[in-house]
């Protein structure tokens, strides 16, 4: 098969200048030394690439020109390393319709220069993977994450070194439509809650009248610090999938989410799957006017709504469970009397976190006011 | 017909400083394997052991899987001994091959090496059903609960222990999709796959193979160990299967006779029409029993012991949802004429109005008195639940005659239930108050 890019590679071709603006002189086409990929930032991979120019003494053209892949020209930066404070950049130029810009560089002595060229490269990225190992209590984690590069970017690199802004650094071969998954880092026992939501504005009310189950979401929910073994960078986002030891010297799948950027401090959730053995009935069991107030027309223009909730809970399971009931109500209102406690996520929801017992019936009553302006 | 796999082409490269030294060493087949199928997606989860032959330093494993519906991104390979002197560095996917990943493993040791591979696949899916024969009183039925696994996979898979997860799993992707992806993890601009010969192909039927008839010849029925895990149930089958490409197995997953069980209708015309709906309910504990393991989702067929020759009749069938355990089942068989419900309007009235300044009415009550009528004409009790809906929360209500047990249910629906018995005939008459408008504000 024809291969499709060139990346006439950093074609860094040193030509002596006179004078006259002419190209004239090839003295060298440099070999790639050292090469990063830089993966830290998700939309967009950096490529540093340090190359030895043979300069000649007095100003040097070189030039930088690519086909078949996709660089941004504005992103390209050349750094002299050897002699930075003797070598200096004059200018760097676009010549007319070309991939390709040219750099002109003073040199007070003939030098074998180490040079480094970065540039944001397309169509080269990066996925963050995890697998977890539950243990049979569902009470820790053991947690991997993988480093998957995908090269598309016409571009083969010989050695590179791959990194992130953490985890192992690797050394390998990448090839243009080549992607590789690598372990970036293993974490042992980190502690979970599992925890169980019910969510009245997602979930149907009445499990009677829905066709098949209603399932209750379950989560694992982790912190990234320091108790749990890691607190010490970000978690970047990218697809979990979720296993769990069976005590048979084996693994059960239980599912897979999505885990979400989780910056040091701050919790993740993982959605494993749905409890179809907590059954939840959440029905209103009153909603009147009352307090009606009514202009000189006899308008109506204020009342408030006398609400009760009421929501049965059954655990058909023989192990304990976290329940967190989400409710929501609109507007301006008043809880008159309520059952359980709750917490106010914000002005419209309340969360009611219940600790069932196996087996264990349970009935939410809550009682409200709720304003309403005509 | 030609055989639609090659699985697994395990080839072993020897590798040294950066000339590959191509070294077939072995083909090894699969000491053991190892399926966990789920109903709830197109999922299995595949764990084999093979023993690899490893040699001191660089290794590359290749593993093909053209032609069947492995999803690439769930790849893994682990050794099962020396696990701190072999390493797995990474997982490639070469550029421009599909159905091709490579291995590069560190060994710090030559030798054999018993290693574990798992990945998902799609095209192995299960299913419970159950054949429910009632007695001839109908007060007791006999269930049996199978479960059907089907292998439409590409892939044979012979002497398989096969487990069965009964659950909701939570997927992000489809993994017949993430099968039939190229590359593997897909590009970093996204190009959607789309459906290919092998998606056709898992409909064509492969010729039967011999493996099958070793299993006829059991004559023990097989016992599934069964066992709850976080959310799901696992089902273990015992022994090992061999499940060739496009075949289905059924097994007895239980079977339990003399099941009490309540005759039981339903009337809501809004949710069922005109007609009584029967069900036939029974509680999945031990006092019915049952109450060993949840009952999953499923087909139930029911069928009536006719006559004393134990003749069969059949009464109709019902997907059932998931059953926990403890919990009450109900069997829905459809409507029928032997059980009659007819709700008549005997008296309509409105007054109480409420009028504004202008002389415009703003508010009045609306008086309706039904009548039902509730008849039982079958040769057995049955017990009859009644729900009526109102338009909206300001009512008032008066109950007379037979009504049963009368209960609200929430803001505007109630409900009747009573027991009639064989031919008989009852009686009962609510009266209803609606309050409309202003007087909705009393």
């Amino acid at each position: 098969m024809k291969r499709m890019l060139g990346f006439t590679v950093i074609a860094s071709i040193l030509f002596f200048v006179n004078v006259s603006h002419c190209r004239t002189k090839l003295v060298a086409l440099p070999e790639r030394a050292d090469t990063v990929i830089r993966l830290d930032n998700p939309n967009s991979t950096l490529v540093e690439e340090e190359r030895v120019l043979t300069l000649q003494k007095g100003t040097n053209q070189v030039d930088f020109s690519w086909t078949g892949v996709s660089i941004d020209p504005d992103s390209i930066c050349i750094k002299i390393l050897t002699h930075p404070k003797e070598v200096n950049i004059i200018s760097v130029s676009y010549p007319p319709g070309e991939n390709a810009l040219v750099w002109q560089i003073y040199s007070p002595q003939p030098y074998e220069e180490r040079i480094r060229i970065s540039y944001l490269l397309k169509n080269i990225d990066r996925l963050i993977t995890y697998k977890a190992i539950a243990n049979k209590e569902e009470t820790k984690i053991d947690l991997q994450s993988f480093l998957v590069l995908r090269n598309f970017s016409g571009e083969d690199f010989s050695q590179a070194k791959i990194l992130l802004d953490y985890g192992e650094t690797f050394e390998k071969q990448v090839l243009h439509e080549e992607t590789r998954q690598m372990l970036l880092l293993t974490r042992q026992n980190v502690p979970i809650e599992k925890r169980f939501t019910f969510d009245a504005m997602v979930l149907p009310w009445d499990p009677e009248k829905v066709q098949g189950n209603v399932g209750i979401p379950v989560t694992y929910v982790a912190k990234n610090d320091k108790k749990s073994g890691f607190g010490e960078f970000a978690l970047w986002n990218g697809k979990a999938r979720i296993f769990q030891d069976d005590g048979h010297n084996s693994t059960i799948f239980l599912g897979e989410d999505n885990l979400n950027f989780t910056p040091v401090g701050d919790k993740f959730s993982l959605y494993t799957g749905d409890s179809r053995d907590i059954v939840i009935t959440q029905r209103k069991m009153k909603d009147i006017k009352i307090n009606v107030k009514k202009n000189n027309l006899g308008s109506i223009v204020l009342y408030d709504t006398d609400e009760i909730m009421k929501i049965e809970i059954e655990n058909f399971k023989d192990a304990p469970a976290n329940l967190t009931i989400v409710e929501n109500i609109l507007g301006q209102w008043d809880m008159e009397e309520t059952s359980h406690q709750y917490e106010k996520e914000d002005a419209n929801i309340l969360k009611f976190n219940l600790n069932l017992a196996p087996k264990a019936k349970q009935t939410i009553i809550y009682h409200y006011h709720r304003r309403n302006v005509r | 017909m030609k055989k639609i796999i090659t699985v697994f082409g395990l080839i072993l490269l020897g590798f040294s400083t950066g000339y590959c030294k191509i070294d077939l060493v072995t083909l090894p087949e699969r000491d053991t394997v190892q399926l966990t199928i789920y109903n709830s997606a197109d999922l299995t989860l595949v764990r084999e052991s093979r023993t690899l032959t490893m040699k001191k330093g660089d290794n590359k494993l290749q593993f093909s899987w053209a032609n069947t519906l492995i999803d690439p991104t769930s790849l893994e390979l682990f050794p099962l001994k020396d696990a701190d002197k072999i390493t797995v560095t990474d997982l490639f996917f070469p550029p421009r091959i599909t159905g091709l990943g490579v291995w590069n493993i560190n060994s710090g040791i030559s030798g054999k090496a018993p290693c574990e591979i798992n990945y998902f696949t799609s095209g192995i899916s299960w299913q419970a059903y159950y054949l429910a024969t009632l007695s001839q009183d109908e007060k007791t039925m006999k269930l049996e609960g199978y479960v059907k696994v089907t292998n439409k996979s590409g892939e044979d898979y012979e002497n398989a222990q096969v487990r069965l997860i009964v659950g909701k799993i939570h997927l992000l992707d489809n993994i017949a999709m993430l099968a039939r992806r190229y590359p593997p993890y897909g590009r970093p601009i996204e190009i959607l796959p789309r459906p290919t010969e092998m998606e056709k192909k898992r409909e064509v039927f492969t010729m039967a193979k011999p493996a099958l008839s070793e299993a006829a010849d059991r004559v023990v029925v097989k016992q599934i160990e069964k066992e709850g895990l976080s959310e799901y149930f696992l089902y273990t089958i015992e022994g090992t299967e061999t499940i060739p490409d496009g075949w289905t197995k059924r097994l007895l997953s239980f079977s339990q006779d003399k099941i009490p069980v309540i005759n039981f209708y339903k009337f809501e015309e809004e949710r069922f029409g005109k007609n009584a709906i029967r069900f036939i309910s029974f509680k999945n504990d031990k006092a019915h029993n049952l109450g060993k393991e949840p009952l999953p989702d499923g087909l139930v067929k029911a069928f009536k012991i006719a006559d004393k020759n134990e003749r069969l009749s059949y009464i109709g069938q019902d997907n059932t949802k998931y059953i926990p355990i403890d919990e009450d089942v109900e069997l829905n068989l459809g409507a029928v004429l032997d059980v009659k419900v007819q709700p008549k309007m005997m008296d309509y009235k409105t007054y109480n109005y409420v009028f504004d300044s202008m002389g415009n009415i703003t508010g009045w009550d609306e008086e309706k008195t039904y009548t039902v009528e509730v008849s039982n004409y079958r040769t057995i009790p049955a017990k009859i639940e009644i729900t009526r809906n109102f338009p909206h929360q300001y009512w008032t209500i008066e109950n007379k005659g037979d009504f049963g047990e009368y209960k609200q249910i929430d803001i505007d629906t109630v409900r009747y239930t009573m027991e009639v018995q064989p031919n008989t005939t009852k009686q009962f008459t609510y009266k209803v108050i609606l309050r409309w408008g202003d007087r909705q504000l009393i």
